[in-house]
């Protein structure tokens, strides 16, 4: 109940700061999403990528240059 | 000979370039067809006899002179805008000449008609759009995939021989295994993908062909590439597995179809198979629906978002709203992720030449709800679906979806994927599953293209 609390204010709070409006069913939607996005999107948040060679603007047409 | 119209793409060029058919006649009987079978269908949205007769006469002798073709509603033609199956799009469009539409004319080919698609691309099922859901002809109240569901769907109930997709996070794949095609998602800048309203911004779309089997994909996707992709052999093939959910959460008749199918094509290439790590996988398949969310929001503002089209549908709403919520740091992650995902594969190929795994979880959900039943439990379909599509949209490289079984009087998919650059080895692979299995699924029809009686949506 908590958590979905939190992701209620966290959409209501989000999408007010934009001055975005939402009706009922865009609400419904854009919760569901939030249940199905928001959790994966912690544990990536928790990856650690501090070994991760930059590859900024990368060439997605041919491989990863050797390093 | 066959009816002209159900020949494959290379026959229908073949027998035009002989003068054994008349390109006219075969567009016209293309056009009576789609009057005939689309009804049911909802394949095909638009189709501009015109303008196909003035393309016809200006047609030069190129490889796929007076071949009728169908393009998705991600391309703008000359004389017509694409509307990306939606009521609004959130970026300016206007007719024009898109690098698919030149490379089609130029290769001599004539556009017949406009494919359906998932509104705004934003979903493998298929099942939302602006124009109304395209079908699947193999059981018109599934879903046919997407985003590419009217390519697709016009392909397997032989509308065209072939058709014109865009894949950012599997659209070409997904609607290519639900009806029972080969569908091939070019390395990431190899296919045209000049006038797209996102060519700018997209690291992960691309342009690529949907057909009935690799040969016909060869054809169409070399005059796509602009270069002639070259049949080789691919013997000795180390094929590459993984044990994780893309090949273990699976429906079982769709995990025992690849399983056969990966040995099929392990024997006809007098290859092996190895099993390899992918320990990102997952991180990716959230990276590239980050990555892919994020690039297309360039067009939108607050003042936008409020208001939308009333015809855009609830969930296209408010997915746009939901996109702006996404935080930045989890797209730099995504990023990341991208790089790591990319030195990993770079690894893997060294050990391996493809990555077989099932194209899709399970067949074509019910349009009306789809929602897949796998042994982890019920998912949606496309929280199912884009486990195994979105590693090739985030790291660039090619892959391919063959036809490989049948379950509920549905396609099964086989999904392969190579290195950088080894789209030709994809469509050798492919053919030679297709020798391996004689053809077996590249030529099983669904009800809708068997002729006669067209069917009840």
């Amino acid at each position: 109940m908590e958590g979905s609390n939190q992701s209620d204010d966290f959409i209501a709070a989000g999408l007010a700061s934009y001055g975005i409006e939402a009706d009922e069913i865009e609400l419904a939607v854009i919760g569901a999403a939030h249940q199905t996005f928001w959790p994966p999107i912690l544990e990536l948040l928790e990856l650690d990528t501090s070994q991760v060679p930059s590859e900024p603007d990368p060439d997605l047409s041919q491989a990863p240059p050797s390093r | 000979m066959s009816e002209p119209l159900d020949l494959t793409l290379r026959e229908q060029a073949a027998a035009i370039a002989a003068g054994e058919v008349d390109a006219g006649e075969l567009l016209q009987a293309c056009l009576q067809r789609i009057e005939e079978r689309n009804p049911a269908l909802n394949a095909v949205v638009e189709t501009f006899p015109e303008h196909s007769r003035e393309m016809l006469a200006a047609a030069p002798r190129g490889p796929l002179h007076g071949v009728p073709i169908v393009i998705k509603d991600e391309w703008p033609l000359p004389w017509r805008a694409q509307r990306f199956g939606a009521a609004e799009m959130l970026a300016e469009t206007e007719p024009g000449e898109s690098g698919p539409y030149r490379a089609l004319r130029d290769a001599g080919a004539v556009v017949v008609g406009v494919g359906n698609m998932h509104e705004l691309g934003a979903s493998s099922t298929g099942n939302i759009s602006v124009y109304g859901p395209a079908r699947n002809p193999w059981n018109p109240e599934r879903c046919p995939g997407g985003s590419s569901s009217g390519p697709a769907s016009a392909v397997a109930a032989r509308l065209v021989a072939g058709a014109v997709g865009a894949d950012g996070v599997g659209s070409i794949r997904y609607p290519a295994t639900y009806c029972g095609l080969t569908g091939l998602k070019p390395t990431f800048g190899r296919s045209a993908m000049a006038g797209h309203h996102m060519a700018a911004i997209s690291t992960t779309i691309v342009s690529g062909a949907l057909c009935a089997d690799a040969a016909d994909c060869r054809l169409l996707d070399s005059v796509l590439f602009g270069e002639e992709l070259r049949a080789g052999t691919p013997d000795g093939l180390r094929i590459g597995v993984v044990r994780n959910e893309v090949s273990e959460d699976v429906a079982p008749a769709v995990r025992e179809a690849c399983e056969g199918a990966i040995e099929e094509l392990r024997q006809e290439t007098g290859g092996e198979v190895r099993e390899i790590e992918l320990p990102e996988l997952a991180a990716a398949t959230l990276a590239t629906v980050l990555i892919a969310n994020s690039e297309s929001l360039g067009g939108v503002t607050p003042e936008r978002l409020n208001h939308l089209d009333p015809e855009l549908s609830p969930i296209g709403r408010g997915l746009l709203k939901y996109r702006v919520l996404l935080p930045a740091i989890a797209t730099i992650k995504a990023g990341q992720v991208r790089a790591m995902a990319r030195r990993t594969l770079a690894r893997v190929f060294e050990e391996v030449d493809v990555i077989a795994w099932p194209t899709v979880p399970a067949v074509a959900p019910p349009l009306e709800a789809p929602l897949v039943e796998l042994p982890s439990g019920t998912l949606t379909a496309d929280e199912a679906n884009v486990r195994g599509g979105a590693l090739a949209n985030l790291t660039g490289i090619p892959a391919i979806s063959v036809p490989v079984g049948s379950s509920e009087g549905l396609p099964v998919g086989l999904q392969l994927q190579a290195p950088w650059a080894c789209d030709e080895l994809l469509l050798d692979a492919a053919e030679a599953l297709e020798r391996a299995n004689g053809r077996r699924w590249v030529e099983a029809l669904p009800p809708a293209a068997r002729g006669a009686e067209p069917l009840e949506a």
